[in-house]
């Protein structure tokens, strides 16, 4: 992976219109390799399943109140495992109150955008997440 | 904080200020997610029973310890067949399952923004989950103790009605909040 549009994106949302929302916003930004999953569960198995079989991801989107399996239990479930520590895991929610976003922080997500998100504040996201993926893995291949 | 450093309970109210910031929060909430400019129309204050009237309604109820209420966002099924489009891509058929995730996301939407304001005013509200009802020309009958608004929005020529309700006593902004 060497440039923005190289990043493969997993959105997580209930809701349809969301996931095709942030799948134009991601493929005005020209990143095309977008998945979509329509729960937690759903976005567990697939991620697993990416990091197991094929390429990972480099960027999961996760909303926050979703049935069954919310996000963060998402992002808490990843965050105990070292070989996801690659991954960013952005909640993309309508939470804003400072401590939800403290608790998803805490947990260890990669960055919190709150919805609705302007095409421009998403692109600014985009670009500090880009920034945050390329030093992670410059870290790695630094220790091996 | 300690307990006797916190600050003094807050009447609710429902004011203008609060009502514009509702305004604000449709308009970006239709504006950001469809691209489509959406017009702002009459704000009506009032108490007791109202109605509404649309093709499909999302109600989202509004809890926390002290105080309730509801949102009420009701859409003709002609206008989200004119901006969904926008979002689905054309020449897809809009399905009623995609206008009920639509009305329901945008209630959703509003709720959040309704929700930082209402916090940062220490009215700590609870996230709910929006219902959806579907029917051509269904009405929706509000009945609250406590004053209400009801504000009207055109997307074209294409009516949207929110309505919003809350009532009940002073808040203890100690209130705790869980998603």
């Amino acid at each position: 992976m060497t440039q923005l549009s190289d990043l493969k994106v997993l959105v997580v949302d209930d809701h349809f219109l969301v996931r095709q929302f942030v799948r134009n916003t991601l493929q005005e930004a020209k990143i095309n390799d977008v998945q979509t999953a329509a729960d937690g569960n759903e976005a567990i198995d697939m991620v697993q399943k990416a990091h197991e079989t094929e390429r990972p991801y480099d960027i999961v989107l996760l909303d926050w109140n979703m049935p069954t399996v919310s996000g963060l239990e998402v992002l808490n479930y990843f965050r105990a495992k070292p070989e996801y520590a690659n991954t960013a895991f952005v909640m993309l929610t309508v939470e804003s109150e400072q401590q939800n976003i403290m608790k998803a922080i805490k947990a260890g997500a990669t960055s919190y955008m709150i919805k609705p998100v302007l095409p421009g504040d998403f692109s600014k996201k985009l670009a500090e997440i880009y920034d945050w993926i390329l030093r992670k893995r410059q870290a790695a291949n630094a220790k091996k | 904080m300690m307990p006797s450093e916190r600050e003094p309970a807050k009447r609710f109210e429902l004011d203008e200020r609060l009502a514009q910031h509702i305004s604000d929060a449709v308009c970006v909430a239709i504006n950001t997610t469809f691209s489509v400019s959406i017009t702002p129309g009459e704000v009506v204050f009032g108490e007791g029973m109202v109605s509404l009237m649309g093709d499909v309604s999302g109600i989202i109820a509004m809890v926390q310890d002290r105080l309730e209420g509801t949102l009420t966002v009701c859409m003709p099924t002609e206008a989200l067949r004119d901006i969904l489009p926008r979002v689905l891509g054309h020449g897809i058929p809009v399905t009623r399952d995609m206008t009920s995730d639509a009305v329901g996301e945008i209630t959703n939407l509003v709720f959040g923004q309704i929700k930082t304001e209402l916090n940062q005013r220490g009215h700590v509200f609870r996230l709910g989950i929006p219902s959806v009802i579907q029917g051509k020309g269904h009405f929706v009958s509000q009945f609250h103790r406590g004053r209400y608004m009801l504000a009207s929005f055109h997307i074209e020529n294409h009516l949207i009605q929110v309505h919003v309700a809350i009532h009940g006593g002073a808040c203890d902004p100690s209130c705790a909040d869980a998603p």
